[in-house]
């Protein structure tokens, strides 16, 4: 009997896609099977005969028959995908890796420190958040996006307003922007925390989770209280093909979910 | 098996069983092609001239189980006949636990696993290390101790045969008569022999002896110079990876154009774009920290993942460096330089 192929993916159809911004597009897929995961694992998204990446959805957990990934064009998989439309085929398996630890976060007040297209996992973790509010006395997130064309599921920020407390900063603003101005960093000055009592999630491209966590230690976050969701160059994602080390742990397999406390003795973990 | 199995077998006995075996199983073994000892198909025309001693084959084992490039899509391998790997040396066997760690637990890799599962391990001493050899300076030796199916010793004119498994047992299953119980002076000459090849080994290592022991060699050493020095000569041509017994990072491609087709390939950490995602960025952008990143992989992380050092001491990646880069070296500096611990 052959054992269960790791690397073969299940079959998906886009069923919508949803233009977010210039270069960001969200990917509505049903998978021929329901697809449970929890929030802050990955799939790994196959473009069949172009090319397979890892992405986290940022549609809810308990949603697993149609899944959302937001996704930038950014290289020849992406564009690729980019390229395609309602009634296409993927291809998809998982899911991977460990997720948001929401066991350790109950009963704790969360910050959420997200740059750019760290927002979609971020989204799948909100859901879950949101579907769970009474045990999270606090949630605050900081949001920062290069310009205001570049912010996603505006359609959905006014309603998460109304449950959270959401700050939004861009790094360039344009005529109409009314909102604040500067690096998501600068929103965590005029937010007032209890230190003792937050985790802190961060998300983003790895310039921002650098600084991202570097301010929160400034301010007195302990590095066991940051949690990170780490990218890297990843294949297998099931801790073979070792891209996505970051010293001996697998990003697939040990995170990508860690707190800073894990990794603030190894080199090379910012790309 | 609590007690050691050995038998002896003379030369021609125990080619008229390997001429057997030809049947039932593929045969690979080292022939000397070019001066070198490459691993080979054995047939009726050649199975004379297999070299059972000597020291290890160009190839790693790797290269029989996880071929260099292979479609992983669909079903499970071709049923093929089982394979017999002779001549197979203690510095590839005993990479063999990383591997079956790896490509084994909860993903278990089902084209790694069929092919392990339908090879049979016959390995055999050295008797004369390559210049490169330096598996005593990384906790080996030169004659395998464990993880083979059937384990030559050559002496005189036959074999001392030791039994490590069943499957090595039940391949002697109607040969029993051509076995010999061991008797007392080829006990000694196996003994004599392995103490010799052991020293031959440890003398040439003596002028790389470590200060330190191997999992402690890259304390406090993280920015020595020693990594600019040993890299300055690196040309990123990846084969210190690529022959590594241990070494087992892949790639996956499915820039086929062909649905249900995705290719699985070896791949190197020293490339520049091994890392490189799709935005462009790298944690390992300068030469130095790929090259770092090897040694750390070896002397550390494979310990950490898979419980055992990641270098078996095969002296492949000194024999392929185009720059001559010997690891050696690099670490017999790195233990004795300051900042050791520190």
């Amino acid at each position: 009997m052959m054992k269960k192929n790791p690397y073969a993916s299940q079959n998906a159809v886009i069923e919508k896609v949803v233009q977010e911004t210039p270069g960001i597009k969200t990917f509505q897929v049903r998978p021929d099977k329901a697809f449970s995961f929890r929030c802050g694992q990955f799939a790994e998204l196959l473009v069949p005969g172009v090319g397979e990446a890892p992405f986290a959805p940022s549609s809810p957990a308990y949603r697993p028959e149609l899944l959302e990934f937001t996704i930038q064009n950014v290289g020849y998989m992406t564009s690729r995908l980019h390229a395609m439309d309602a009634g296409d085929r993927v291809g998809l398996r998982g899911p991977y890796g460990n997720g948001f630890p929401l066991d350790a976060f109950k009963g704790r007040d969360i910050l959420l420190l997200i740059g750019g297209v760290g927002f979609p996992p971020a989204r799948a973790l909100l859901y879950s958040l949101l579907q769970d509010r009474a045990s999270y006395p606090r949630i605050v997130m900081c949001y920062g996006a290069r310009s205001p064309r570049d912010i996603v599921y505006q359609y959905q920020l006014d309603d998460l307003g109304k449950e959270i407390e959401f700050h939004i900063t861009v790094d360039r603003p344009d005529e109409g922007w009314t909102g604040k101005t500067g690096v998501v960093t600068t929103l965590l000055d005029k937010v007032s925390l209890n230190l003792g009592k937050t985790a802190a999630v961060v998300i983003g491209p790895p310039i921002m989770m650098k600084f991202g966590t570097l301010k929160l230690l400034k301010v007195g976050f302990p590095p066991e209280s940051i949690y990170l969701s780490m990218e890297r160059k990843m294949y297998c994602g099931v801790g073979q093909c070792r891209h996505c080390m970051i010293d001996h742990l697998f990003i697939c397999k040990d995170g990508p979910v860690f707190q800073f406390s894990q990794l603030q003795h190894f080199s090379d973990i910012w790309e | 098996m609590t007690s050691v199995e050995r038998y002896y077998v003379g030369k021609e006995q125990w080619e008229s069983i390997l001429k057997d075996w030809l049947f039932k199983y593929s045969v690979l073994a080292p022939l000397k092609k070019a001066g070198i000892n490459h691993i080979e198909s054995i047939t009726s025309d050649n199975y004379q001239k297999i070299i059972y001693d000597e020291a290890r084959p160009v190839q790693p084992l790797k290269t029989f189980l996880l071929p260099s490039l292979e479609d992983v899509a669909g079903g499970s391998p071709q049923t093929q006949k089982s394979s017999l790997l002779l001549g197979i040396k203690a510095c590839d066997l005993s990479a063999l636990p990383i591997l079956d760690r790896a490509f084994g637990g909860d993903f278990a890799d089902p084209f790694y696993q069929a092919r392990r599962d339908k090879t049979v391990i016959v390995s055999s001493d050295c008797s004369q290390p390559w210049e490169t050899c330096f598996c005593t300076l990384v906790g080996g030796q030169p004659y395998p101790l464990k993880g083979f199916d059937l384990n030559l010793t050559k002496v005189w004119d036959g074999f001392i045969i030791e039994v490590g498994s069943l499957k090595g047992r039940d391949l002697f299953d109607g040969y029993d008569k051509l076995l010999k119980e061991l008797v007392r002076e080829e006990e000694l000459a196996l003994q004599k022999m392995r103490r010799e090849v052991l020293r031959k080994v440890d003398k040439q290592n003596h002028p790389h002896y470590l200060k330190r022991s191997v999992s402690e060699l890259l304390d406090g050493q993280w920015e020595s110079e020693v990594w600019d020095r040993h890299a300055s000569t690196c040309v990123e041509c990846g084969a210190c990876n690529l022959a590594c017994p241990t070494c087992h990072c892949y790639f996956l491609d499915d820039v086929t154009r062909r649905e249900g087709v995705k290719l699985r390939g070896w791949d190197a950490c020293l490339y520049s774009g091994y890392a490189v995602t799709a935005g462009g960025g790298t944690p390992r952008p300068r030469l130095v920290q790929r090259f770092r990143n090897r040694y750390a992989c070896k002397l550390q992380y494979l310990e950490k993942n898979y419980g055992q050092l990641g270098c078996t001491g095969c002296g492949r990646c000194i024999e392929g460096c185009q720059g001559l880069i010997d690891m050696r070296k690099a670490m017999h500096e790195l233990s004795k330089s300051p900042g050791a611990g520190s």
